[in-house]
């Protein structure tokens, strides 16, 4: 079985635009991931080409990539998982600089994500062992907190590509994270970074994110919950 | 040297590209239908600026509304309105009402709903004249 990748290239040293170059090679069969064809690809063909992988088993989420148009995992994404019949499209993540090839720059997202503050705030002084939390209390944030940072939501959704500022699903995913533990006490600070014009009102439930989003998070429920807090913060 | 990344492609751009799926077609449909209803907002307030210039001007303006052309174009100010009221509750069930988790569900109410309302007033709307015009050919 043949199939042709159609790879977005950038070279920062040569090319003043991206542009596509294809590729055709044999597979065995469509459980084949397109990870291990972008490797063959580089292996065998282009060794010039540049991606980002690291676990190649969907935990890490370097390899983000936007495959014929939807942001995914080069990982955990099969031949059958996509239209191989006609070329398959590989693109590096929307709106984001891209450094080479699919190789982009993710430091803005990043930023927005440590504007949340990502990390336990407790008044409580530290306890002798682990912090204790109810096993009801802690269900509410098992699927905010299967996150892997891989950027695939907050760049797929359309107000971050209108506007650069917004703070983007994956950071509002952590705010939630964060603002519903119980024992965290600086679910205020959190929401008042995200209660801004740039923050989670311009989240206009498009559902991009929920769909680009490789551990099958719905991230526009966690943002209405957080929409909900800030509303009755308000009353 | 250092080089510098390669600045993004522009939003529209963007948009264009990436692939739809229901969501972000009901939200597309939302904006347009937005902004329809807002330039027909407009249109509305200067058809009736006829008001002032006597009641002559504005039985004159009232029969040229009376015409085809804008009762279908009224039948699809009434699909804009439909659209925009009901995907707007579905959004408000999301962000309130755990609806993120059968968004697609409610979407499909609405799309449902909006046609058969939309083909029903079209019923009520032509249904006379219709027939008016099938009795004058026979």
């Amino acid at each position: 079985m043949k199939v042709t990748l159609r790879i977005q290239r950038y070279n920062p040293e040569k090319d003043s635009e991206p542009y596509y170059q294809e590729f055709s090679l044999e597979v065995d069969d469509d459980k084949e991931r397109i990870l291990d064809i972008l490797h063959r690809v580089k292996w065998q063909y282009d060794g010039t080409l540049a991606f980002r992988r690291s676990c190649a088993h969907g935990v890490c989420g370097s390899d983000g990539i936007r495959i014929n148009g939807r942001n995914r995992l080069a990982c955990s994404t099969l031949l059958r998982d996509v239209n191989y019949r006609k070329p398959i499209v590989i693109e590096p993540l929307p709106s984001m600089a891209i450094i080479k090839d699919l190789i982009v720059d993710m430091s803005d997202f990043y930023k927005k994500y440590e504007a949340v503050k990502p990390y336990l705030t407790s008044n409580a002084p530290p306890p002798e062992n682990e912090r204790l939390q109810s096993n009801e209390d802690a269900e509410k944030l098992f699927e905010s907190a299967k996150c892997i940072l891989c950027a695939c939501c907050t760049t797929s959704c359309p107000s971050t590509w209108s506007d650069g500022n917004y703070i983007g699903p994956a950071a509002l995913l952590k705010a939630y994270r964060f603002a519903f533990d119980t024992r965290d006490d600086a679910a205020d600070d959190r929401l008042d970074v995200i209660d801004t014009p740039d923050g989670i009102w311009r989240c206009h439930t498009i559902f991009n994110c929920v769909e680009a989003c490789p551990k099958e998070i719905n991230l526009t429920w966690h943002i209405s919950q957080l929409k909900k807090r800030l509303a009755e913060r308000e009353m | 040297m250092a080089y510098q990344p390669k600045p993004p492609e522009g939003w529209l751009k963007t948009n264009l590209k990436y692939t739809k799926q229901s969501g972000s077609w009901a939200w597309i449909l939302h904006r347009i239908t937005g902004l329809g209803l807002t330039a027909y907002i407009y249109l509305h307030i200067i058809a009736l600026t006829s008001l002032t210039k006597g009641a002559k001007a504005f039985d004159d303006e009232m029969k040229l509304f009376t015409t085809p052309v804008f009762k279908v174009l009224e039948w699809l100010l009434f699909s804009l309105v439909i659209y925009h009221a009901f995907n707007g509750i579905r959004i408000v069930l999301v962000d309130w009402a755990n609806g993120a988790r059968y968004h697609k569900k409610i979407l499909t109410v609405v799309y449902g709903l909006g046609i058969v309302l939309f083909i029903g007033m079209g019923f009520l709307m032509f249904r006379e004249p219709i027939t008016n015009m099938f009795a004058s050919i026979r």
